[in-house]
């Protein structure tokens, strides 16, 4: 994926993310400058990791999609943004609260997936997962590029990922 | 329009994240007889019990994405059963895509919630359910 393409590819991300945010969290978030992350170490405590197969379709050409949307919370940020989405007031990462960020990561992507439909993206999603526990790892597909956008919201920093190839 | 507090409200999603956010919300509307499932099979055996001793769901919120029997499946099963076929159904996706709407229209569904939502579209959603059924 070429720089150009990989930008048209994040920005419908980034846009879900907003909307997601605001309606669910009822806060804004802000997206920092995206690099190129060479390690596998998570950024955060907690990930939500789904994977998105597919094809690109552009002037009758078809190639196959693979890539990965990662969001990682350290506990902290995690449990602020589950207390305001569920109206809770827990204290610390729990069950309860345990797959806040892949319902987040799973609406992410659902409404990133309609605007990609219309850059030439048909995309399925798989049913997301959630690894967590400080420095965990995350299994990249391999011949993969990742790129990590730090994101700021009102309860903290926290990251996503775009795992292309 | 106000609701009927005590009607019977079954909600189905895998992820207990979003079957919170839907309780919070429909209890925010007036709603109190809210009862939880995590999948589509799960919901078909709630609905048989309740249906069996005389006190029905009324009214089903259903997750589209889920593992083993998914919303869209549990919707036809639903369809094919002459004691389950009338039962309001408001299937829930994050899938935004248009295709998808009319999969659910086809298949005999109510109508259509594209997650992330607020109260405020649920509650115009039930209403427009009810409006339509004459509920």
């Amino acid at each position: 994926m070429s720089n150009q393409q990989f930008i048209e590819f994040s920005r419908p991300f980034i846009q879900a993310a907003k909307v997601v945010f605001e309606t669910m969290v009822f806060t804004k978030i802000e997206p920092g400058k995206p690099s190129i992350k060479k390690d596998t170490m998570s950024r955060g405590d907690v990930s939500a990791v789904l994977g998105i197969t597919g094809k690109f379709e552009k002037d009758g050409k078809a190639e196959d999609v693979k890539a990965m949307l990662v969001l990682s919370w350290p506990y902290d940020t995690y449990v602020k943004i589950a207390n305001a989405m569920l109206m809770e007031s827990f204290t610390e990462f729990n069950d309860a609260i345990s797959d806040v960020g892949a319902e987040i990561s799973n609406m992410i992507l659902g409404n990133a997936k309609r605007d990609l439909r219309g850059l030439g993206y048909i995309l399925d999603m798989s049913i997301p997962s959630t690894i967590g526990g400080p420095n965990h790892t995350i299994n990249y597909p391999p011949g993969t590029t990742v790129v990590l956008i730090p994101i700021i919201s009102a309860h903290g920093e926290f990251f996503m990922e775009l795992c292309t190839k | 329009m106000s609701f009927k507090p005590n009607m019977k409200l079954l909600v189905v999603d895998d992820m207990s994240t979003m079957r919170k956010i839907i309780k919070n919300m429909l209890s925010q509307l007036g709603f109190k007889n809210i009862i939880e499932a995590d999948d589509g099979r799960k919901a078909l055996e709630i609905i048989d019990s309740a249906h069996k001793i005389g006190d029905p769901i009324e009214f089903i919120l259903s997750d589209w994405n889920m593992p083993d029997l998914n919303g869209l499946d549990f919707l036809k099963i639903l369809k094919q059963s002459e004691a389950h076929k009338n039962i309001p159904f408001l299937m829930i996706t994050a899938e935004a895509e248009q295709g998808n709407v009319m999969i659910a229209v086809k298949s005999g569904v109510d109508n259509f919630i594209v997650k992330p939502f607020s109260a405020q579209v649920l509650k115009e959603k039930i209403e427009k359910i009810f409006a339509k059924r004459g509920i």
